[in-house]
């Protein structure tokens, strides 16, 4: 292996990334004229865009060079095997480790915890979107392996999602679909996508690409069935979360209002310290993305807590 | 700041860690992996981390926090109407701009034998994202359930599967997950916290998700209208 490997295409990632990024580049920029944020905060937003850019594209570029031809590698491979139902408890593991590497999977989680006030914690959810992609991913190989068409699988799991969601708690609804979206990332697709694609090609009868794209639909579809079925089982705090969160939502509109009201010139400074710093220079360290275990009761008090600091400012 | 570093390190190493002992197991005991194929994913690996690393940081400190703003302020001060108008015009702009529905144009170029060009399916793909990310916002604001939205959408795709070509079912469903990369889920989410923090007291979890859930369908429906007419 030399360097130059590493590097191999690197300048399509790059040029990749800064295209996905330009809208959110555009509305820093009508930001800056709009807003006229003070200048040591315009050049923490900025660094923020520059590291989330660079991060990216690394993390594209090691996905492409290391995780592709590993994952292309192991299932042809394992495809030619004369038991090739290996690849569905193989399916499994890596579907599920898998989702654990996917960056958009840790960013939801910890907004779904900061957001329901630690009712419902991010590791339940991320652990979640794991088993729940690792299953499908189990369930697709299934579907390489034996040849199963493709909607015999996929109709029936949305008929199966939507029948879920009459009965599912609205949050816990609202919650799976993004989940959805949020899975399919470029580690699962990437990876996941080069292990089908060589399994079925080593499989006589398979269509490395129609086989290779179902799976992609399947991961999708997981999260929304699990993320349901993991509100049927979650205890029934549904009314305390909401009301606390009400009572956030309340407080923060009084603030906002306030600052409306009161502010002349410069826009928002106290809003956006806050949301910016988050309370991280206090002494209360930012609760939504830190992992320790707190009770759920004790979460609901500090959230309101988190609000009269706003309130202060 | 440190405090917050270590902690964002620590949850790294926590994802990119299962999958690389995994990898490195099989490729160890189950499979015989050459050495340079075997230096090359560990090589990776060490970019995978780094990479989420800088990423997560940068989400945190920069597009949480300016998502947020633009939400909040998006809903305090324009008129409703601007409103919905800037949330299709962000839908469209961010899926253009996404990586892998380029992709996803090419695959379709493939399956359709040449019948749907790139352009065409990146339009109708950013139509369908527009149109569901400013009806997503107007349920907010209107209080329906997002139960009879998904519901609706999802059963409009069933009954338009039935009448798409097969290759187009997988990858109309596939359309739906390619969308919303990396860059625009943080976004979209923070949009979704500072649009509903505004609201008053009405809104709680179910209204600050949902939104790229939403924006999901809006992109199957867009490619399986197009296999109907070309397939």
């Amino acid at each position: 292996m030399s360097f130059s490997l590493l590097l191999k295409d690197f300048n399509h990632v790059l040029v990749e990334v800064l295209t996905a990024i330009s809208p959110v580049l555009v509305l820093f920029f009508i930001f800056m004229v709009v807003f006229k944020l003070p200048k040591n905060m315009l050049l923490k937003l900025f660094k923020g865009v520059v590291f989330a850019f660079a991060g990216l594209a690394l993390f594209l570029q090691g996905v492409k060079v290391g995780f592709l031809p590993a994952g292309m590698q192991m299932g042809s491979i394992f495809g030619s095997l004369p038991h090739r139902w290996v690849l569905i408890p193989l399916g499994f593991l890596l579907g599920f480790v898998a989702t654990l590497a996917e960056p958009a999977v840790r960013i939801l989680s910890n907004q779904v915890e900061k957001s329901s006030s630690g009712y419902i914690r991010s590791n339940i959810i991320m652990f979640t979107l794991c088993f729940a992609v690792g299953l499908f991913i189990a369930l697709g190989m299934t579907r390489v392996v034996y040849g199963i068409p493709f909607y015999y699988i996929i109709i029936p799991g949305y008929l199966l999602a939507i029948i879920l969601m009459f009965f599912s708690k609205p949050s816990f609804t609202a919650i799976a679909f993004d989940s959805g979206g949020v899975a399919t990332g470029p580690m699962t697709v990437t990876f996941i996508m080069a292990l089908a694609v060589g399994a079925a090609d080593r499989i006589e009868g398979r269509d490395a690409i129609v086989d290779g794209f179902g799976l992609v639909a399947l991961v999708a579809l997981a999260p929304i069935i699990m993320v349901m079925l993991l509100g049927f089982l979650y205890p029934d705090q549904e009314n305390n979360g909401d009301e606390a969160d009400e009572m956030d939502q309340v407080s923060i509109d009084e603030t906002e209002n306030n600052q409306l009201n009161d502010r002349a010139g410069p826009g928002l400074p106290g809003f956006i310290s806050n949301s910016v710093s988050g309370g991280r220079n206090q002494e209360e360290p930012d609760r939504p993305y830190n992992n320790n275990e707190t009770a759920i009761g004790d979460d609901c008090g500090k959230e309101v807590s988190s609000n009269d600091r706003q309130d202060e400012t | 700041m440190f405090k917050d570093m270590k902690e964002i390190l620590l949850e790294v190493l926590m994802s990119i860690g299962p999958i690389v002992l995994v990898i490195v197991l099989i490729q160890l005991f189950m499979i015989s992996t050459p050495a340079s194929m075997f230096w090359q994913f560990i090589a990776g690996s060490v970019l995978v981390t780094s990479g989420l690393f800088l990423f997560l940081v940068g989400v945190r400190i920069s597009l949480l926090p300016i998502g947020e703003m633009i939400g909040s302020e998006l809903v305090s001060r324009g008129s409703l109407l601007f409103l919905l108008l800037a949330a299709f015009v962000f839908g469209f702009v961010i899926t253009v701009a996404e990586p892998d529905v380029r992709v996803l144009a090419h695959q379709v170029d493939i399956a359709s034998r040449g019948a749907i060009e790139s352009g065409l399916l990146i339009t109708a793909v950013a139509l369908g994202v527009g149109f569901f990310v400013s009806l997503a916002i107007l349920r907010i604001i209107l209080g329906i359930p997002i139960a009879y939205l998904l519901a609706g959408g999802y059963i409009l795709v069933v009954i338009i599967s039935f009448w798409t070509p097969p290759d187009f079912v997988a990858i109309s469903f596939d359309a739906g997950g390619v969308t919303t990369g990396p860059m625009a889920v943080p976004f979209i989410l923070a949009l979704g916290v500072g649009a509903t923090s505004v609201m008053g007291g009405k809104s709680g979890i179910a209204d600050v998700f949902g939104l790229i859930g939403l924006a999901s369908i809006g992109p199957v429906i867009g490619v399986m209208i197009l296999g109907v007419i070309f397939g």
